[in-house]
C-alpha cells in the first residue's frame, strides 16, 4: 500500500521533535516526540477547521432526518435536496440546494443525554471524567494545526458553549471567546498610547526575563506567552470588524447574528486560524419544539448554507471542514406542550469540506427514528473522523499527567465512507 | 362565583385538539388536532354514562360522546377554527397553508372509521402484551369535504377571525401575511406583510367591520436575536390605523432586535400577543401573553387610543386563548396551566375556573376555548386528548 507524504516523518521533523523532546526533559514521552514532529509537519498543512455549535440540541426531526408520515414525524415536510433521493426538512432550502456538498449522518448514538455531559461530550470526544480533564477538539486542531507565532488565536469561540477548553493540553491551546455580537471583547483593546504601551512592554519584558532566568516556572512562562498572544491580536483587530463586509454579504449569510458570526469565521479562516467554533442557542425545545424550530433553522440554514458557499468561492473549502452538531438530539416521540425532549439513540450531525464526500447519507434511523437501523456512529467515531479528515492522526497520544491519552478515544473507528 | 359543571369530555386522542368551535347549536361541537382531522360532535341532551368509541380513560370525569362527522382534506395542524353564525359555515385554517369553508348541511362524501381514543389502546395492548386492543373497531363517520379551498397563503396560517357578519375573514401566515378575504367569493379582498420577519400570531375583526388587530411574533433567531414583535390596528384595505405597541413604547424601533432595545417591549408582549379579541361594543381589546411565561395576563387596551387599561386574568405559563361574552362585562380566558377561567372585565374579578392545574411546566394545556350562542357552554380543547364540554349557567 503506498503511503501519501504526510503519513511519513521527515529527517528534520524528527531531528527537531528529538531536540524539543531531549530539551524539555520529557523522558520516556514518546506520545511528545511524535505530537512535536507530527505538530510541524501538520501546520504546514494549513487545515482548518468551522464547528458550528447547535446548542441546546436541535432536532434531527425537523433538519436532516425527517419522518414524515410517522406518528413521530411532526409538523413539517421533506423536501427534495439537490441529491436525488436524499430530502430534509422543509425549513432548509438553502442547504437543500448545497447538499450535494455536505456528508449527513443519520445515525449518531452517544452516551451524554443531558446538556453539560452531552456539551462536554460533544466537544472532547470524550464523557466527564474526575480524573482528566479532556481538551476541546478546538484545542486539539489548535495544537495540531495552529501557528505558536500567528497573531490570532489559534482557538477562537464565538457565542458558544463549553467549558473543558485546553484541558491536560495546557493554557496555550485555551480558546479565545467572543460573545453574542461577534466583536472582540471591550478589554481586549489598549486604552494606552502606543509608545507608552511599547515601554510597558519592554519593562515587563525586562522583569519577566529575569525572573524567568533563574526559574523553571511553566506559569511564568505561560503568563508572558498570555501577553505576548494578547499583543500581537492588537495588530490584527481589523480581522474581528466584519462591518466593512457585511452589506456586501448580508444576503449571502442572511440577516442574523448567526450570520454574522459565520461570516466573522470566514474571515478568520481567511486570516489563518485553524479553529473557530460559532454557536447558535435555544435549541432546547422541550415545549413549542415547532415553532422554536421554525424560528432557529431558517437563520441558521441560511448562515450555513452561505458559509459553504463562500469557502467555496474563495477556494478555502477543500481544506476547511465544516462541522455541524450539538450535544443532543431530541427525542422521536412529541411530549404535551408540544416538544420534544433529550434523546441521543439516534439523532444527526453533518460534515462539510477538507476532503469530506458531499452528498452522502451514512447511516440510517429506523422507521420512527427511534433506533439506529444501520452504520451507528459514537461520539468517538466523529471525533477521529473529524481529525482524521484535518489529517491529524485520532490515535496520536497526549500526557494527561503520566497517563497516554489517544485524540479520539480507544476503539474509536475513522468512518472512512466519509471522506473523498 | 359561578360553579360550571364538566357535562362532557369527547375523547380526542393521538395528536392535540388544537382548535374548537360550537357550531349552530351548543349541542353541536367541532374541534380540529395536529395531524388536520376535524371532527364534529352531536351532543346528546342528556349525555350516556356508556362511553362511546372504546374503553373509556379512567382519568376522565365526564362523559365521552363519540363523533358523527370528520371534515377531511387538511393534511397539517389545524390552527384555528371559526364559525359563521349568519352563514351557517364552518372556517378553518391550517399549517398546510390553506383555509377551508365547510357547510354542514350537505351530504356526506363518504363513511369512515375512526380511532379517538388511541392512548388507552396502546395502554391496555402493552399491559396485555396482546393488539386486541388495537385492532378493535373505532366509530363510525360520516366524511364531508369542504365547500371551498381558500390557497394563497405561503406558509403556515397561524390565525383566523372572521367578521360580525361573516361576510369576510381575516388571516394571518407564518410569513407575515395577512390576507382579509371575501368568503362568499372565496377571493382576497385586501393583502398586506408585517414586518418581514415575523408570523401573525392572531387577528381579530372589529365589530364595525371597518379595522382588523394584527399581532406579530417570531419566535428567538437566536438567544438574543429576537424581531420586534407588532401589534397594529389596521383598515381593512391594509392601511394602518394605529400602532398599539409603539402607543405602549413611543421609543419602540421596529428594526431593533433584543440585542437593541427589544427588551423593552419583550416584556410586555412574551412569547407574543397570541390570543386577541374585541369587547362587543368595539371599545376594549383583550390581548392575552402567550408562549412558556411564568404568568401570562391578559391585557385590556383601549381600542381607540391604544392605551393600557388594565391587565386581568393569568395563566401560569400563559395564555393560549380568549373570548368576551356578549355583554361584554364577562371575558373567558385559557392557558397552558389547563385552566379556563372568567374573568369581570371590570375590576379583573375572577368569576369562576374551569380545571385544575395539573402540576409542573412539562404538562399539557387548553389551547382553544368557544362559547356557545347562548352562552351557557363552554368548550375547551384539551391536548392531553380530549375536548371538555362545561356547562356554566342553567
Amino acid at each position: 500500500m503506498l503511503c501519501n507524504r504526510n503519513e511519513h516523518l521527515s529527517r528534520r521533523a524528527l531531528l527537531k521533535g528529538t531536540l524539543a523532546t531531549t530539551a524539555g526533559g520529557l523522558v520516556m514521552n514518546w506520545g511528545g516526540l511524535q505530537n512535536a514532529v507530527l505538530a510541524e509537519q501538520l501546520k504546514r498543512e494549513k487545515k482548518h477547521c468551522i464547528l458550528l455549535w447547535m446548542n441546546g440540541g436541535v432536532s434531527q426531526f425537523e433538519t436532516l432526518d425527517m419522518k414524515p408520515g410517522r406518528s413521530t414525524g411532526g409538523l413539517f415536510r421533506p423536501i427534495n435536496t439537490n441529491v436525488a433521493g436524499t430530502q430534509i426538512c422543509e425549513l432548509m432550502p438553502k442547504m437543500a440546494r448545497m447538499t450535494d456538498k455536505i456528508a449527513i449522518i443519520r445515525s449518531m448514538k452517544t452516551s451524554e443525554v443531558d446538556h453539560p455531559g452531552g456539551i462536554y461530550l460533544m466537544h472532547t470526544g470524550y464523557r466527564p471524567s474526575a480524573n482528566v480533564r479532556f481538551p476541546e477538539m478546538g484545542a486539539v486542531i489548535a495544537k495540531y494545526q495552529g501557528q505558536d507565532s500567528a497573531d490570532l488565536p489559534n482557538f477562537v469561540k464565538v457565542s458558544s458553549q463549553g467549558d473543558a477548553g485546553a484541558g491536560f493540553l495546557g493554557p496555550k491551546y485555551q480558546p479565545f471567546g467572543i460573545g453574542s455580537e461577534g466583536g472582540l471583547p471591550p478589554f481586549s483593546v489598549s486604552n494606552i498610547e502606543s509608545p507608552i504601551e511599547a515601554k510597558r512592554h519592554a519593562l515587563r519584558s525586562f522583569v519577566e526575563d529575569g525572573f524567568v532566568a533563574y526559574r523553571k516556572s511553566e506559569v511564568a512562562r505561560m503568563h508572558r506567552e498570555s501577553y505576548e498572544a494578547a499583543r500581537r491580536l492588537q495588530s490584527a483587530r481589523g480581522s474581528f470588524n466584519i462591518d466593512s463586509e457585511w452589506e456586501k454579504n448580508r444576503e449571502l449569510y442572511g440577516d442574523t447574528a448567526f450570520g454574522r458570526r459565520c461570516l466573522l469565521a470566514r474571515r478568520l479562516v481567511e486570516s489563518g486560524v485553524p479553529f473557530i467554533e460559532v454557536g447558535q442557542s435555544s435549541y432546547d425545545s422541550h415545549a413549542d419544539n415547532f415553532s422554536w424550530h421554525k424560528g432557529l433553522v431558517p437563520p441558521m440554514e441560511h448562515a450555513w448554507a452561505g458559509l459553504l458557499t463562500d469557502l467555496e468561492q474563495r477556494g478555502l473549502l477543500s481544506k476547511t471542514l465544516v462541522v455541524w452538531t450539538g450535544e443532543i438530539g431530541r427525542t422521536p416521540s412529541v411530549n404535551n406542550r408540544a416538544g420534544r425532549d433529550h434523546y441521543v439513540r439516534s439523532w444527526s450531525t453533518a460534515l462539510a469540506g477538507c476532503g469530506i464526500k458531499g452528498g452522502l447519507v451514512y447511516g440510517e434511523s429506523d422507521a420512527d427514528g427511534i433506533d439506529v437501523k444501520s452504520n451507528p456512529v459514537s461520539e468517538g467515531d466523529f471525533f477521529a473522523t473529524i481529525y482524521s479528515a484535518l489529517s491529524i492522526d485520532p490515535k496520536l497520544e497526549n500526557l494527561a499527567g503520566v497517563r497516554p491519552v489517544p485524540l479520539a478515544p480507544f476503539g474509536s473507528k475513522v468512518v472512512g465512507e466519509l471522506m473523498g | 362565583m359561578m360553579k360550571p359543571t364538566l357535562r362532557y369530555q369527547l375523547v380526542f386522542e393521538g395528536a392535540w385538539p388544537m382548535a374548537v368551535t360550537f357550531l349552530e347549536t351548543p349541542r353541536r361541537v367541532a374541534a380540529g388536532n395536529q395531524l388536520g382531522q376535524i371532527f364534529v360532535w352531536d351532543l346528546p341532551d342528556s349525555p350516556s354514562e356508556e362511553p362511546a368509541g372504546g374503553k373509556a380513560n379512567k382519568k376522565r370525569e365526564a362523559p365521552n360522546v363519540a363523533p358523527s362527522r370528520r371534515l377531511d382534506g387538511h393534511t397539517n395542524a389545524i390552527s384555528r377554527l371559526a364559525f359563521d353564525r349568519e352563514h351557517q359555515r364552518l372556517v378553518s385554517a391550517s399549517f398546510d397553508h390553506s383555509i377551508r369553508v365547510w357547510s354542514l348541511d350537505g351530504e356526506p362524501a363518504g363513511q369512515a372509521e375512526a380511532v379517538l381514543d388511541g392512548d388507552p389502546r396502546k395502554e391496555e395492548a402493552k399491559k396485555t402484551r396482546k393488539d386486541d386492543a388495537l385492532n378493535q373497531p373505532g366509530v363510525n363517520v360520516s366524511t364531508f369535504l369542504a365547500k371551498k379551498i381558500l390557497e394563497e397563503h405561503p406558509d403556515w396560517v397561524h390565525s383566523l377571525a372572521l367578521s360580525r357578519d361573516g361576510q369576510r375573514a381575516v388571516s394571518g401566515d407564518a410569513s407575515a401575511n395577512v390576507i382579509v378575504w371575501d368568503l362568499e367569493a372565496g377571493k382576497p379582498l385586501a393583502k398586506w406583510k408585517g414586518h418581514a420577519w415575523n408570523w401573525i400570531v392572531a387577528t381579530a375583526f372589529a365589530p364595525n367591520g371597518e379595522s382588523v388587530l394584527v399581532s406579530e411574533f417570531r419566535y428567538k433567531r437566536d438567544d438574543f436575536d429576537i424581531p420586534c414583535a407588532g401589534f397594529k390596528l389596521w383598515g381593512v384595505d391594509g392601511t394602518e390605523k394605529l400602532d398599539i405597541l409603539k402607543t405602549q413604547f413611543p421609543k419602540l424601533n421596529p428594526n431593533d432586535n433584543s440585542y437593541g432595545g427589544g427588551q423593552v417591549w419583550r416584556g410586555w408582549t412574551k412569547d407574543g400577543l397570541v390570543a386577541v379579541a374585541f369587547s362587543p361594543d368595539g371599545k376594549l381589546i383583550a390581548a392575552g401573553q402567550g408562549g412558556e411565561t411564568e404568568t401570562g395576563k391578559v391585557h385590556l387596551l383601549d381600542a381607540e387610543t391604544g392605551k393600557f387599561v388594565r391587565d386581568v386574568s393569568g395563566h401560569q405559563y400563559g395564555i393560549t386563548d380568549v373570548a368576551f361574552f356578549s355583554d361584554g362585562q364577562r371575558l373567558a380566558t385559557a392557558g397552558r396551566d389547563t385552566c379556563i377561567r372568567i374573568i369581570q372585565v371590570e375590576d379583573g374579578k375572577e368569576l369562576a375556573v374551569m380545571g385544575t392545574p395539573r402540576g409542573g411546566q412539562f404538562k399539557d394545556w387548553i389551547s382553544s376555548i368557544s362559547i356557545s350562542a347562548d352562552e351557557k357552554w363552554i368548550a375547551g380543547a384539551d391536548i392531553s386528548g380530549h375536548v371538555a364540554i362545561w356547562q356554566i349557567a342553567e
